[in-house]
């Protein structure tokens, strides 16, 4: 038997950014996940929030006592999935 | 390229969608990033007492075979990144389809579950375990653990252990500001006891027949034993919790400790228990990114999973012209998708001009056939998935004057 030491964990994956750096920025002020995906870059990976999206939205609502906004503010842009410069330059046009 | 309709996803939404509006005579387009189309279809796999077995994987072909059969053009292995204005598809291929009408039919993503050491090769979503076994036939691990307690886990368990699989067991999630009443043993023996007469395949109509035991029931949560009572020789721990997944190149072990009846765990008494895979299922959340860039007006609902896009009673978005059916819509099961589909479907043809004078009978029939499927098909994956619904409609008709 042993005791439950506190551990740290990822909550966004692609940007490797830990529970620990998204709770001390919702400590020093933060209240939204655009403010936390513009500190620590959770939600601005690979997959842009795909994975992470739903836990950034919980933790912000758990430690600010909101709820959820009914628009996330994780805002969703193109290209919504990884895009090969070779492919948009075949697309030949700007974003 | 050019269509009348261009179809998001070949799941079963997008599929239906796509077959209704060509036999009433659009020219429609699918684009789907797997190799198969089925989407989710294709690792579902149970016996249902009231219908038999439900082999999604035929369910998925049944429904290929009649695209095929009408001409629709199918991308498969193709991704769509974006939708720019009215209308015009993205492809990863370097290409864009243009089109008045897109039905987005993205379906749903799995939530995470973020125990410490939770991207430690070996840990994998319940879906991938579900398709791993269905549909590849290839066991996800020797000795598996499941963390968190819903429909889907359950239901995968058995399939796990049908495969010969060893599943140690079924545990709930950690209690924190993510797992909220899922790490609740009082919530969920309710939970399934609420399961046990809707329930419909026999593991969760088991598990959910154990949970309204009269002596469970009277016991409660406080009683319950610390133990596991066995579902189909699976110990199913509602007062046992995962802390922590550990090892180094793959999961070696899981650390478990008891909690008291509301979740809150035993510090001191954290056992590890050796495995060598855990299925994390934290739920499911409808998978609405494309409707977000193109701007549509979104609505968050925990009953429906998360946020949706808002629609109207034809599958409308609040942008002209683009549709949603499926899970994107709130999580539900397989056979309302399909419903949905063909009810997106039904509408589109009806602005297309296809359905002359007959558009409002075939829009209020489809309207009807989503009702019978929701009735119908017992898997909800969500509770209080109508009171959802409910506040999905009263946000669409509060925001109409200021969409239109
Ligand atoms: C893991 C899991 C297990 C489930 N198990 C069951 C079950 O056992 N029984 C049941 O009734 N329901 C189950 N469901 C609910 C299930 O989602 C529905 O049954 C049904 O498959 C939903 O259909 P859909 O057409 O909305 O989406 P899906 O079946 O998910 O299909 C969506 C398709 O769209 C594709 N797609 C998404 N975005 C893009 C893009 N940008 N570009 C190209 N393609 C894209 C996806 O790859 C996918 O092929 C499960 C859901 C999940 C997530
Ligand atoms: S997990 Fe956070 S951006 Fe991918």
């Amino acid at each position: 038997m042993e005791e439950i030491t506190v551990q740290d964990t990822i909550i966004c994956r692609c940007e490797e950014v830990m529970l620990s750096e998204i709770i001390n920025q919702l400590e020093s002020g933060s209240e939204t996940t655009k403010e936390l995906k513009l500190k620590t870059r959770a939600g601005m990976g690979m997959c842009q929030g795909r994975t992470c999206r739903p836990l950034l939205e919980q933790a912000v609502s758990f430690h600010t006592s909101n709820a959820i906004p009914c628009v996330s503010d994780l805002t969703y842009n193109t290209p919504i999935r990884p895009l090969a410069l070779g492919e948009l330059a075949r697309y030949g046009k700007d974003l | 390229m050019k269509a009348d309709l261009v179809v998001i996803g070949s799941g079963p939404a997008g599929m239906s969608a796509a077959i209704t509006a060509a036999e009433y005579g659009a020219t429609v387009t699918i684009v789907d990033e797997n190799p198969i189309a089925g989407g989710k279809l294709l690792g579902q796999l149970y016996e249902d007492p009231n219908n038999g077995w439900w082999i999604g994987k035929n369910v998925a072909q049944a429904l290929k075979e009649k695209v095929n059969r009408l001409g629709i053009t199918c991308l498969q292995e193709t991704e769509v990144w974006g939708i720019s204005p009215h209308w015009k598809v993205q492809l990863n291929t370097g290409h864009e389809i243009e089109a008045t009408n897109i039905v987005i039919a993205s379906g749903a993503a799995e939530k995470p579950v973020p125990i410490p050491g939770w991207t430690t090769p070996g840990v994998m979503a319940i879906g991938a375990a579900q398709v791993l076994t269905n549909y590849h036939r290839v066991k996800p691990g020797k000795k598996v653990a499941i963390v968190g307690v819903d429909p889907l886990s359950l239901t995968v368990a058995h399939e796990l252990k049908m495969a010969g699989v060893d599943v140690i067991g079924i545990f709930l999630p950690p209690s924190d500001e993510f797992s909220l009443h899922r790490s609740h043993p009082k919530q969920m023996i309710s939970y399934l006891s609420s399961m046990s007469q809707l329930a419909p395949t026999k593991p969760l109509k088991l598990a959910g027949k154990l949970a309204k035991n009269r002596l469970i029931q009277n016991i409660g949560a406080a009683l319950y034993p610390r133990n596991g009572l066995k579902v189909w020789g699976i110990p199913l721990f509602l007062r046992k919790t995962v802390v922590a997944i550990e090892g180094n190149e793959q999961v070696e072990n899981i650390k478990v400790t008891h909690v008291d009846s509301n979740g809150m765990p035993d510090r001191k008494n954290v056992k590890a228990i050796e495995v060598d895979t855990v299925c994390l299922s934290g739920g499911l959340s409808p998978l609405a990114e494309l409707a977000g860039a193109v701007r549509c007006g979104f609505a968050h609902i925990e009953e429906l999973g998360g946020h949706v896009p808002l629609h109207g009673p034809e599958m409308e978005t609040t942008q002209q012209g683009i549709f949603v059916a499926g899970n994107i819509t709130g999580i539900e099961s397989a056979q309302v998708a399909m419903a949905q589909g063909e009810l997106a479907g039904t509408s589109i043809s009806a602005r297309l001009g296809l359905l002359h004078d007959e558009a409002d009978t075939h829009i209020k029939n489809a309207q009807n056939q989503v009702k019978k499927a929701r009735e119908k098909s017992a898997i909800t994956f969500q509770p209080n998935v109508e009171c959802g619904r409910e506040k999905l409609n009263r946000m669409w008709h509060e925001n109409l004057a200021t969409f239109r």
